[in-house]
């Protein structure tokens, strides 16, 4: 039996069981190898979900959906090692109970698929703890080097040509399971911190927040990258950012559901080289 | 146009250390550059990094971020919440290339007016030495002009 299979099947039995209420998965999207979140509620449906290695969308973000676990009941959710990830994040910054999520855990190996053992966050602890040991990082690493070895007018030009691209049509932010704010800092304009139209100087000042807000909480999934329509090299900012995030504070996002925020903790001994 | 250029610096401070350290400078006759402009605010934890961003949107040449030392916070630790934010913040800027030099953190005490002024001092001569923030202020410029059709 396939795994796409084994996981219809369960999901089938959650379903009927009323063990879940909902399961958020993959389904046939409009070309032969997309997916498209769906969320099945009725066992009759599971025949709809898909897996395989065109599954690459993080999930976990529908699940700090308005309402959808304040009733208290489950939902399963396929997530691959990066969305257990977030889940713990999000369970650490109390926007979920972790044991309300029911996981569906899979990975792609080189164009392999396989399921990952467990049901709950903490159970896929082994899996999620060799990121630590081997981030495989999606970022560009040769571009990465190339703007780290620029001047700071050279990189100054570098994002200023990136970013001139940005629309501001938050796909990013609507993507990113990290970003649930219920009113985004763009989105406040009583003091107006981010000019609002997608001139040079919006767009810089919105990627700078961006990716500020995301420092030691990003689990580089991609789907900023992903939800762009202009392709700013999103990740890139990210994966630096948690490079920084390692060296400085020895914070790798999303280890444990218990997992103190970096950003929201201190040490007395945090060592900085450059305050006067 | 030959006048020298004077930059224009924003120093966000916390009231408890480094704005009663201005103070003390202040009324011990201190005379430090009179480029800065200071923002009390209650606690360096406080200082937002938004605040640093909207500075330089509004034209900062350069930008101070000063409060009191590890240990001395009022409220106990907004100063080691801070330091993390920095150090993050710090990278971040880097990495988009807002040069480091244009934004300065330090940490100052009521005792320390003599820090101050010197701190200002030295700020500002670095900041006359690197001129205006120019690519900055081409952003800024950007949003002015009219749309093209």
């Amino acid at each position: 039996m396939s795994i796409e299979q084994q996981y219809q099947a369960r999901a089938k039995e959650l379903l009927s069981g009323g063990a879940v209420k909902m399961v958020i998965g993959y389904g046939k999207g409009t070309t032969g190898n997309r997916r498209r979140p769906i969320f099945i509620s009725s066992p009759d449906d599971v025949g709809r979900l898909v897996l395989d290695d065109s599954c690459i969308i993080n999930l976990s973000g529908y699940l700090v959906s308005e309402g959808l676990l304040s009733d208290e009941k489950r939902v399963a959710v396929f997530l691959r090692p990066e969305g257990i990830r977030a889940i713990n994040i999000l369970a650490a910054e109390s926007q979920l109970d972790a044991d309300q999520i029911v996981i569906f855990g899979f990975d792609v190996n080189d164009n392999e698929l396989r399921a990952l053992k467990g049901i709950h966050v903490e159970e896929f602890a082994d899996v999620i703890g060799s990121i630590r040991e081997n981030n495989p990082g999606f970022a560009d690493k040769e571009l990465l080097e190339k703007i780290e070895k620029m001047t700071a007018q050279e990189r100054f030009a570098f994002w200023q040509e990136e970013f001139a691209k940005c629309i501001k049509c938050y796909a990013c932010r609507q993507a990113c399971p990290m970003c649930y704010c219920r009113r985004c800092i763009v989105d406040s304009n009583q003091p107006q911190w981010v000019n609002t139209s997608s001139h040079s100087l919006g767009n810089f000042e919105w990627n700078i927040v961006r990716a500020f807000h995301l420092s030691g909480r990003c689990v580089e999934c991609g789907n900023c990258d992903r939800a762009c329509p202009v392709n700013i090299p999103l990740r890139l900012i990210n994966h630096k950012m948690a490079v920084e995030v390692l060296g400085a504070f020895d914070h790798v996002a999303g280890m444990s559901k218990t997992q103190e925020p970096v950003l929201a903790s201190f040490k007395k001994d945090d060592s900085e080289t450059f305050i006067l | 146009m030959s006048e020298p250029f004077e930059p224009k610096i924003i120093a966000f401070v916390c009231t408890y250390c480094t704005y009663a350290g201005a103070d003390l400078a202040g009324t011990s006759r201190l005379k430090y550059a009179p480029n800065v402009r200071i923002i009390r605010l209650p606690c360096t934890g406080r200082i937002s990094p938004m605040f640093i961003l909207k500075a330089l949107q509004k034209g900062a040449d350069g930008v101070l971020v000063s409060g009191c030392h590890p240990g001395d916070c009022h409220f106990t630790h907004g100063n080691y919440h801070a330091r993390r934010r920095w150090m993050v913040f710090r990278a971040l800027l880097d990495f988009i290339g807002i040069p480091p030099e244009r934004v300065k953190y330090s940490w100052i005490s009521a005792a320390e007016g003599v820090k101050f002024a010197e701190f200002i001092n030295s700020v500002t001569e670095d900041i006359r030495k690197l001129g205006p923030f120019e690519q900055y202020s081409q952003l800024i410029g950007d949003t002015q002009a009219p749309a093209s059709l």
